[in-house]
């Protein structure tokens, strides 16, 4: 509909429209003139013109005045200033500033001169900062400290009071409160990475961005990655809150003369040896840590070295039953085990009821250490944050993987119980010991194992018959006694590393640092042998697939026996012991509790085994 | 609410108080429907009448419980009390003493005058206090200057019972919520050192008794952190 002229219904809404918006234009003019009839003095009539804010009226701020002759006989006042009509954002994050809070301070208890105010270009703001906040707030420490020198030097990186504590949205987190130790923590310390570990600002202050990484390497910094409530030490609990000095400073928290007190602040009861623990060390720098250095070369040529022969030597089995499966089909040839009838069939006892009990403990432990272990050591993936909340938090992961330790000591002490045993039977003293520890009954290693590697990789390239075991291959040997290695460095480290005030006792601070190394490296590579390597070798080859029950239900066909360990086979024949090692064909329900158990743990194992090799290639 | 009954009094361990625990939505849905809601902040006069709940009475937690008189005499009147912390420790105690008189609709504001705050509602203010530059010193600082300067004069901002249980030498006892009737006694020609519990209520004071025409400095974290400098060394 068009609006044509002479049409009074129409022109009156347009008419009242034009009037609005020139009211709304220039009543602030208009009242500016009004309000310095009475306000005159140079701030409102010079000064305010050439602030900021010139473009408002006084009404725009000083609203609720609606009678001027009622506001000049004092019975009019205009509301509260709500600076967050126009500074919407701010006014938002500040209804949680701690100023607002505690002190109800109001924005023209900062912005004083807030008629006034001006736009200064080259106007150094970081120390407009510190000048407005140091006008209560003491500033001896911070002024002294790197970050307060640096920019009173100029520097445009060196942190004000608002880098770590906000500007308008400060933290209730006070020193006297008391209420957010947790949040304060994770809150500063997130501040302090923020710029340590941006490289160029790093690069430009001629620090390292390092720091951050190497902290973070460290037990305290991933429980702090992991969230806390866990107490564990974050960037200001060592380095202090304003104080933040070189350790050459005589005055910092952590020159050598002060950091029996700096760490006792947390730490108790430990030799002044701890204190040689490196808080950021750096596996790769040879000068400054050798021996860290030599022990993560160890450790990365161990792990490297034992997955790349196992690897390449399971590559190789899987293609020679792959392919010798696969020949067997084609000419319809079916293995003696799988068409037993009569004798065949008789079940044969390989595991007695105590060493199935001790694998399923083993099993169980081992899950628990690492659904415990590798989410501390892959802290900054959400999967560990996750896992972790799915046990309670850090703190409470820590005691399961505590306990499951225990377990496996425990365990492993048995084991050693055992082999004594077995080295010295009762009554013989120390005759035969030697026989026995290089028998076919024994689990260390012999000539016989050196001869069965060299014929299994000739087997694998088609130059000759698989070789025939006894009672032990030498990758189930090795499998046993990578378990006692294993505890030694795992279990030895993680003891060390338990109560270290008290390690310190025993050994300087330096060594925890190389316990951390060694306990989380040889924990990689136990868990990728077991969940690759003995999960192929003992379930996954082939002509086992998907797995192997044996070593929950204890027995096996005696044509298996026949065809996985020959010679053990003519031995038991020989020696006549092979009747009293036959036992009843297993039960539906251990049968079925073998599967689930087995299958579960195997898919986990395999589940984790992804999660790790992600957290290793990309995290 | 037991959760929240708990929260408010900072004592987890301890039963359910004999009030009720409200929340600022709640409060403020009670004072829009209830006219003779009785809103009482509990802090020191200074302080309500910087800012405080619109509507709010001021009556300091000590002075309702030296004399219960100040509440009005119909026992069953709707109250809420609240305070400027958190922990709401004045608030409760405000609260323990009209429950012990007889008062039967007591309520406290749970986390107080933060939370309404944080709750983005109004505030009010009768007498607003310009706030000024209060230096803070800290404990070890303060003592060096104890030592060499002659014109401070600490003046100890806690309760009466709180100084006699311990204070430092020398500080004289203005309790807060009296400093506007008493501040005239303190002499001029002094830098007024100003102390309290935490640290927390001494800027506000100071602003006041800097308006008042006073030279202040205030201690930082309070007799707290005096009492850890001194247990400290």
């Amino acid at each position: 509909m068009k609006i044509t002229a002479g049409n009074g219904l129409y022109g009156l809404p347009a008419g009242l429209l034009l009037f609005a918006v020139f009211a709304v234009l220039c009543l602030p003019a208009a009242a500016a003139q009004e309000c310095r009839f009475c306000h005159d003095e140079p701030l409102y009539r010079v000064d305010f013109n050439r602030s900021i804010h010139a473009g408002n009226g006084c009404t725009s701020c000083h609203t609720g005045i609606t009678d001027i002759e009622k506001h000049r006989d004092g019975k009019e006042k205009p509301a509260p200033v709500n600076c967050g009509i126009c500074h919407e954002k701010i006014a938002k994050e500040y209804l949680n500033n701690f100023h607002y809070i505690q002190e109800d301070f109001r924005c023209s208890d900062c912005h004083r001169n807030i008629h006034a105010i001006q736009k200064e270009p080259g106007k150094n703001i970081k120390l407009a900062i510190i000048e407005k906040c140091t006008e209560c707030h003491g500033n001896a420490d911070y002024t002294a400290s790197g970050h307060g020198e640096a920019i009173l030097k100029g520097n445009h990186d060196a942190a004000d009071c608002s880098d770590c504590h906000g500007l308008h949205s400060t933290q209730v987190f006070h020193t006297s409160l008391e209420q957010y130790p947790t949040e304060a923590r994770e809150f500063y310390t997130q501040k302090c990475k923020r710029c340590h570990a941006d490289s160029v600002m790093m690069a430009r202050n001629n620090l390292s961005d390092r720091m951050v990484a190497y902290y973070e390497g460290t037990y305290h910094g991933k429980v702090q990655e992991l969230g806390y409530p866990a107490p564990v030490a974050g960037c200001g609990d060592c380095h202090t809150k304003h104080n933040i000095l070189p350790k050459e400073d005589p005055r910092s928290s952590i020159h050598p003369a002060n950091l029996e007190a700096n760490c006792g602040r947390c730490h108790s009861g430990f030799h002044p040896r701890f204190l040689s623990y490196q808080s950021h060390p750096d596996y790769t720098d040879r000068q400054k840590y050798p021996a860290l250095y030599a022990t993560f070369l160890f450790m990365g040529g161990l792990l490297v070295g034992t997955l790349a022969f196992f690897w390449f030597h399971t590559i190789l089995w899987w293609r020679k039953v792959y392919w010798e499966h696969h020949r067997m089909e084609k000419e319809g040839i079916v293995p003696p085990s799988v068409v037993a009838t009569g004798e065949g069939l008789q079940q044969v006892e390989r595991f007695s009821v105590k060493y199935r009990i001790m694998h399923v403990l083993l099993v169980l432990s081992f899950f628990t250490l690492v659904l415990t272990g590798f989410p501390l050591k892959y802290a900054g993936t959400e999967w560990a944050q996750t896992v972790i909340r799915l046990w309670g938090g850090a703190h409470i992961s820590g005691l399961f993987h505590r306990g499951a330790a225990l377990v496996l000591i425990v365990g492993m002490a048995y084991v050693a119980w055992e082999s004594l045993k077995f080295l010295f039977p009762r009554g013989t003293g120390k005759q035969g010991w030697l026989g026995r520890l290089l028998g076919p009954d024994s689990l260390f290693p012999n000539l016989k194992d050196l001869q069965d590697l060299k014929g299994m990789f000739r087997w694998f390239f088609n130059r000759g018959e698989a070789p025939k075991f006894d009672r032990w291959t030498y990758w189930e040997k090795f499998d046993f006694l990578a378990v006692f290695w294993g505890m030694f460095a795992i279990g030895g480290s993680g003891i060390l590393l338990w109560k270290p005030e008290w390690s310190s006792w025993l050994v300087p601070g330096w060594v925890l640092n190389i316990a951390a190394l060694v306990h989380s490296e040889e924990a990689l590579l136990a868990a990728l042998f077991i969940f690759t390597i003995h999960f192929f070798n003992t379930h996954f080859i082939p002509n086992k697939f998907p797995m192997d029950r044996l070593i929950f239900t204890g027995t096996y066909r005696l044509e298996e026996l026949k065809e996985q360990r020959p010679l053990e086979y003519e031995r038991l024949v020989a020696e006549g012991r092979l009747e009293g090692m036959k036992r009843e064909h297993p039960s539906i329900p251990l049968k079925l509790i073998s599967a689930t158990f087995g299958l579960g743990s195997l898919l986990l194992g395999l589940f984790l085994t992804v999660l790790i090799l992600w957290s290793l290639l990309f995290a | 609410m037991l959760t929240l009954a708990l929260a408010a009094c900072g004592k987890p361990a301890e039963a359910p108080p004999p009030w009720k625990v409200i929340d600022a939505p709640t409060l403020r849905a009670l004072m829009a429907s209830d006219k003779d809601l009785l809103v009482i902040n509990t802090m020191s006069e200074i302080e309500c009448l910087d800012h405080r709940i619109p509507g709010s009475q001021c009556m300091a937690c000590e002075e309702i419980e030296k004399d219960i008189t100040l509440l009005p005499p119909d026992k069953n009147r709707v109250m809420v009390f609240y305070c400027e912390s958190a922990g709401c420790y004045r608030s409760c105690r405000a609260a323990g003493a009209a429950v012990k008189a007889g008062y039967t609709q007591v309520h406290v504001l749970d986390r107080g005058m933060p939370a309404w705050k944080q709750a983005g509602y109004a505030m009010e203010t009768v007498e607003r206090i310009p706030r000024g530059s209060i230096p803070s010193v800290r404990a070890s600082a303060l003592k060096q200057m104890m030592a060499e300067r002659k014109d401070l004069l600490l003046v100890d901002l806690r309760s009466e019972q709180s100084y006699r249980e311990g204070h430092i030498e020398g500080a004289v006892n203005k309790p807060l919520y009296r400093l506007s009737r008493d501040y005239a006694a303190i002499p001029l020609d002094r830098t007024l050192v100003l102390l309290d519990d935490r640290g927390f209520r001494t800027f506000l004071a100071g602003s006041y008794l800097e308006m008042k025409g006073y030279q202040v400095i205030r201690l930082f974290g309070g007799m707290q952190a005096w009492q850890e400098m001194t247990a400290a060394k």
